[in-house]
C-alpha cells in the first residue's frame, strides 16, 4: 500500500504578541508556546513579535517561525517597534486566523484602522491593563473596537469576564479554557530522594521581575524569618531587587536566580517547600507558575486579586491567600506551612490532585481547538462590503457630484441677481479699500504697493474661513440627500470646498485688479507660489472635513470653530504682515496659519520661505490627513447624526 | 448581475438625545465619571434576506417595524452593527420624494440637478421626455418649484426619479404618494420600471399593491422577520375557482 494522499492543508494562525522567546520567560509566552505546540496536528502556527535584538529577524523556536520585528525599547511596557503595524498588515493576509494576545495595544492600533477585516480573529485575554492605568481613556476605544470584530475571546477564568467592564460587554463571545500543562513531567517517580530539601524551610517564587509581581514583598517578608528564598526569573526589577536584599542583609537567605531551563525549574518546584506568588496588581491573571506548582504537589501562597489567581489555588484547600502588598501577612503564611510539616503534605497533594484533574493539557488543547476551529469556519461576521459597494465608482463619482452641487449653487447666486457672487467681490473691495487707509495711517510703509498683496490674503482668508463654517452645517443642510438618496457623507463638505472655491475666484479679481494697476508685472513668482497655494486648499478641506464632521456630531462645537476662527484671524498675519511688528512673536510663530500663508504668499513676493514654515505645514497636513481618515472611517455612522 | 445577500444583519440605531450632541457634556461626563448611557434601538434584528436577480420584494409591517432602516441600510446609508452585507449592481434608492429639491431653483435646474446626483448626464432631450411625462405646460419649465402646487411638484419629481432604469430599485412608500390624477399613469410607469430592474423592494402598507408587484412579501415587526409569504401569481385559473366555490 502507498500513501499518495499528502494530509489535508492546516489551516494558519498568526500569534500576535509583544515579547517571545528566546528574548524572556514567561507565563504568557509558555501559554502561547503551549497552543502552538499542541495544536501542531491541525493548526499551522506562526508568530509576529517585536525584539531589541537587531540579529536575526526571522528565527525557529519549537518547530513554530518566528518573526521579530525591531524594536527600540520599552515604552510605557509597550515595545517602540514602528515597523511592526506594517509587518502585522502585510502578514494578515497570509494566514487563515489572528490570534491575538491582549493586551497589546500596537496591534489594537492596527485592527482598530480596519485592517485585517476579511480575517478570522480570536483575542487571548491574558491581562487586563492595570500598570499605565492613566492610558486607558485612549487604549481602550481601540481594545474594544478590537473585541467587537473578534469571532471569539478567551479567557482563563470565569472571574475575568465578571471583572472585568470591558469583557462584560462582550460576554457571550467569551469561551473559558482553563490554561493546561503537562502534569506528566512532575511526576512523583522522578523526584529522587535526594532532591528533597530535607531542611524543610526553601521557599520559591517564579515570575520575570517586573513590578507587578510583587518579589519586593515577598523579600520584606523573609525579613526576621527562618526561611530561604528563591526566586527564579528575570527582568528590569533585578537592580531594585537586589539592593533591597543586601538593604535588609538577606543576602544569605534570598537568593534571585535569575532564568532557568524548564528542566531545572521542574527539579526547583519539585524540591522546594512552599511555593509563593505574591503578585500584587490584577494584570497576574490566572499564575501558571502556581499550576506548576501544584501539579508538582507543593502547597502554595498566593494573594486576594480580583482575578482567577485565588481560585486556581484556593485559600485552605490548595494554598493559603493573603491580602495583595501585606508582607507581614505573607510571612506569617509561609511560617505557618513551614512549620507544619503535614499541613504541607496535605495540602501538596489536594494541589496535585487539581492541577492534573482540572486543569490538564488535554482540556486546554480541546477547548483551544474547538474555538479555533469555530472562528475558522465561521462565516466573515464583519459589516465591510457595504462600504465597498460603492467604492468603484466611488470617488470619481462624488467629486463630480460634488462639483455639480457646487456649479448649481454659484449659478444660482446668478439667478438672484445679476451680478452674483461679485456682489462679494464688491464688499471686499470696499474691505480692502478702507483697511488700506487705515494701515497706511498705522505704519508709514508705502500701503500702496501692499494692497495687491493684503487683497489677495484676504481672499484667501475668506476662503479658508467660508470653507470650514459652511461644513459645519453641511451635512445637517443636505439631510435629505444623504438618508433619501443615499448619497455620501464627503460629497457635501466637498461641495463646501468646491462652491468657495468658485467664489474665491469671483474674489480674486480685486486682487488681480490692483495688481495690475498699481505694480508691476512680474508673474516669475506666481508659479513657484503654485505648491503652497495647492498646500494651502488641501488643508483648507482638511480641516473642513473633520471639523464638518465632528460639528455634526458635537453640535455645540460650532459656536466655538466661529469664535475660534476669529481668533485665528486677528492673530495670523491676513491683514497684517510679518515685518509690519517690530519682531516676530511666539504666538505668531507657533500659529500654523502664519506658515500656511507664509508658503505662498512669500514666493508671490519674491521672496523664499523659511524651511520651518515648509516642515511646519507639511507636518500639518501630514496630521489633517491621519485625521481626515479617521474622519472617513466615521463618516459611515453621518447618517446617524443628522 | 445584480443581488442582494443579507446574512444576519442587525442595526443598532443610536438615539441621540439632546444631551449626546453636546462635546462639552460628553467630556464633562468623562471628568465626573458620570457613566453615559447611550440608548440603543435594534432597528434592523437578525435579518437574512437573499435575492437574485428577478425577485420583487414587498416588506410589510406596522410603523416603525423597520421597513425604512432596512432599506436604507441595503442602500449603505446606515453601516450594519453586524452581519454579513453584500450587493452587487446599481442601487437606486428613492425612498423620500423631495429629497434634494431647491425650490428656489426653476424646475429645468433641479430636474438637471437630480439627475447628475443620480450620475445621468441631463441633456436637452431627456429633460423634455422628463416634462412631457408630467403633462404640464412647456413654459412652466422656466419657473421656480416654489410656485407649484404640491401636486405639481410630486409629477416632476416622480418623472425625474424614474425616468431612466435601475438594477435594484429600492421604493418606500412610493405609490401612495402620487396625487390622485396621475396615479394610474404613473403606476403604468412604476410597473414598467418594476419590469426593468432586476431586483425591486418596496415597503408598504399597500397590501394589494404589494400582491400586484412582488413575488414574496415580508413581514417585518420590531425589526425582525415575523414571516415570508411567497405570493402566487395571479391566474385565471385561481379565479375561476374561487367564484365556483363562492
Amino acid at each position: 500500500m502507498q500513501h499518495t494522499s499528502s494530509p489535508p492543508r492546516r489551516p494558519s494562525v498568526l500569534h500576535i504578541f509583544k515579547i517571545y522567546y528566546p528574548d524572556l520567560f514567561g507565563g504568557t509566552l509558555t501559554v502561547i508556546r503551549d497552543i502552538c505546540a499542541s495544536l501542531k496536528d491541525t493548526f499551522a502556527s506562526a508568530v509576529l513579535t517585536c525584539s531589541q535584538s537587531a540579529d536575526r529577524r526571522e528565527i525557529i523556536v519549537n518547530d513554530v517561525p518566528v518573526e521579530r520585528v525591531l524594536s527600540f525599547g520599552n515604552v510605557m511596557s509597550l515595545p517602540a517597534a514602528p515597523a511592526y503595524p506594517w509587518r502585522l498588515w502585510k502578514k494578515i493576509a497570509e494566514h487563515d486566523l489572528l490570534a491575538l494576545h491582549a493586551p497589546f495595544p500596537l496591534a489594537d492600533l492596527v485592527f482598530a484602522l480596519g485592517f485585517g477585516r476579511n480575517r478570522p480573529l480570536v483575542v487571548h485575554w491574558h491581562a487586563d491593563i492595570v500598570t499605565h492605568a492613566g492610558l486607558r481613556w485612549f487604549i481602550e476605544p481601540l481594545m474594544r473596537r478590537t473585541l467587537r470584530r473578534a469571532k471569539a475571546i478567551i479567557v482563563s477564568d470565569r472571574v475575568l469576564v465578571d471583572e472585568t467592564p470591558l469583557l462584560r460587554e462582550f460576554e457571550d463571545k467569551c469561551h473559558v479554557v482553563p490554561f493546561g500543562i503537562d502534569t506528566s513531567v512532575y511526576d512523583w517517580p522522578k523526584i529522587e530522594p535526594h532532591h528533597v530539601n530535607d531542611r524543610g524551610r526553601l521557599v520559591l517564587g517564579c515570575g520575570r521581575l517586573v513590578p507587578y509581581k510583587g518579589y519586593d514583598v515577598l523579600i520584606r517578608a523573609a525579613v526576621n524569618r527562618k526561611f530561604e528564598v528563591w526566586i527564579i526569573g528575570e527582568g528590569a526589577e533585578r537592580p531594585r531587587l537586589e539592593q533591597l536584599i543586601s538593604e535588609l542583609g538577606l543576602g544569605d537567605r534570598v537568593r534571585l536566580l535569575g532564568s532557568v531551563s524548564d528542566c531545572e525549574r521542574i527539579k526547583l518546584m519539585c524540591v522546594a517547600d512552599v511555593f509563593v506568588m505574591p503578585s500584587i496588581t490584577n494584570a497576574e491573571t490566572f499564575g501558571l507558575s502556581q499550576l506548576e506548582a501544584m501539579a508538582a504537589g507543593r502547597p502554595v501562597v498566593n494573594t486576594a486579586l480580583d482575578t482567577a489567581v485565588p481560585r486556581v489555588a484556593r485559600h485552605g484547600m490548595e494554598a493559603i491567600t493573603v491580602p495583595p502588598g501585606d508582607a507581614e501577612k505573607l510571612g506569617e503564611a509561609i511560617d505557618a506551612l513551614i512549620s507544619d510539616p503535614e499541613r504541607r503534605r496535605r495540602m501538596g497533594l489536594s494541589a496535585r490532585t487539581r492541577a492534573v484533574s482540572r486543569y490538564s493539557a488535554t482540556a486546554f488543547r480541546e477547548g483551544m481547538e474547538s474555538v479555533y476551529r469555530a472562528a475558522v469556519t465561521a462565516p466573515s461576521n464583519e459589516a465591510a462590503p457595504v462600504a465597498e459597494a460603492p467604492q468603484p465608482t466611488g470617488w470619481l463619482d462624488s467629486l463630480r457630484i460634488a462639483a455639480a452641487l457646487a456649479w448649481s449653487d454659484m449659478r444660482h447666486r446668478y439667478v438672484r441677481s445679476l451680478i452674483g457672487p461679485f456682489w462679494m467681490s464688491l464688499q471686499m473691495a470696499i474691505v480692502v479699500a478702507v483697511l488700506g487707509s487705515v494701515i497706511g495711517q498705522m505704519s508709514n510703509a508705502d500701503m500702496m504697493s501692499r494692497l495687491p498683496m493684503l487683497a489677495l490674503s484676504m481672499t484667501a482668508w475668506t476662503f479658508l474661513n467660508s470653507v470650514v463654517l459652511d461644513a459645519t452645517t453641511a451635512l445637517q443642510n443636505s439631510a435629505s440627500l444623504i438618508r433619501d438618496r443615499a448619497l455620501q457623507p464627503v460629497i457635501f463638505l466637498l461641495q463646501c470646498t468646491f462652491r468657495q472655491g468658485l467664489f474665491a475666484l469671483h474674489n480674486a479679481c480685486v486682487p488681480l485688479l490692483l495688481w495690475l494697476l498699481l505694480t508691476p508685472h512680474d508673474l516669475s513668482g506666481a508659479l513657484a507660489a503654485l505648491p503652497g497655494l495647492s498646500l494651502f486648499v488641501i488643508c483648507t478641506f482638511g480641516l473642513s472635513l473633520v471639523l464638518g464632521a465632528l460639528a455634526t456630531r458635537y453640535r455645540d462645537l460650532k459656536p466655538i470653530i466661529e469664535s475660534t476662527l476669529m481668533l485665528a484671524f486677528l492673530a495670523s498675519p491676513v491683514i497684517w504682515s510679518a515685518d509690519m511688528i517690530n519682531h516676530r512673536s511666539t504666538v505668531m510663530r507657533l500659529n500654523p496659519l502664519t506658515h500656511l500663508f507664509a508658503v505662498w504668499r512669500e514666493p508671490l513676493a519674491g521672496g523664499h520661505v523659511d524651511a520651518t514654515s515648509i516642515v511646519y505645514v507639511l507636518v500639518a497636513v501630514a496630521l489633517l490627513l491621519c485625521a481626515s481618515v479617521l474622519t472617513l472611517v466615521h463618516l459611515r455612522k453621518a447618517a446617524f447624526w443628522i | 448581475m445584480a443581488s442582494i445577500s443579507l446574512h444576519n444583519v442587525c442595526l443598532d440605531y443610536p438615539l441621540y438625545g439632546a444631551y449626546d450632541f453636546s462635546l462639552k457634556r460628553r467630556l464633562l461626563g468623562h471628568l465626573i465619571r458620570e457613566k453615559g448611557e447611550m440608548r440603543i434601538i435594534r432597528a434592523v434584528d437578525n435579518v437574512t434576506i437573499e435575492a437574485e436577480a428577478g425577485a420583487r420584494i414587498g416588506l410589510a409591517g406596522p410603523n416603525g417595524s423597520g421597513k425604512s432602516t432596512l432599506l436604507r441600510l441595503i442602500a449603505g446609508v446606515y453601516p450594519p452593527s453586524s452581519g454579513r452585507v453584500a450587493i452587487k449592481g446599481n442601487v437606486v434608492p428613492l425612498l423620500g420624494l423631495n429629497a434634494g429639491v431647491n425650490l428656489d431653483f426653476i424646475a429645468e435646474d433641479n430636474i438637471a440637478l437630480l439627475l447628475r446626483i443620480s450620475g445621468r448626464k441631463p441633456t436637452r432631450t431627456v429633460i423634455d421626455e422628463i416634462w412631457a411625462f408630467t403633462e404640464l405646460e412647456e413654459r412652466m419649465q422656466r419657473l421656480p418649484l416654489r410656485m407649484f402646487s404640491s401636486g405639481m411638484l410630486m409629477r416632476v419629481l416622480f418623472a425625474t426619479a424614474t425616468a431612466f432604469p435601475a438594477d435594484i430599485l429600492l421604493l418606500d412608500e412610493w405609490l401612495s404618494v402620487v396625487d390622485e390624477h396621475f396615479a394610474e399613469k404613473a403606476e403604468r410607469r412604476l410597473q414598467n420600471l418594476v419590469s426593468q430592474a432586476a431586483i425591486v423592494i418596496i415597503a408598504s402598507h399597500d397590501q394589494p399593491l404589494l400582491r400586484r408587484t412582488c413575488t414574496s412579501i415580508i413581514n417585518l415587526d420590531h425589526g425582525r422577520i415575523a414571516s415570508t409569504v411567497a405570493v402566487e401569481p395571479p391566474s385565471p385559473l385561481s379565479f375561476e375557482l374561487r367564484e365556483k366555490r363562492a
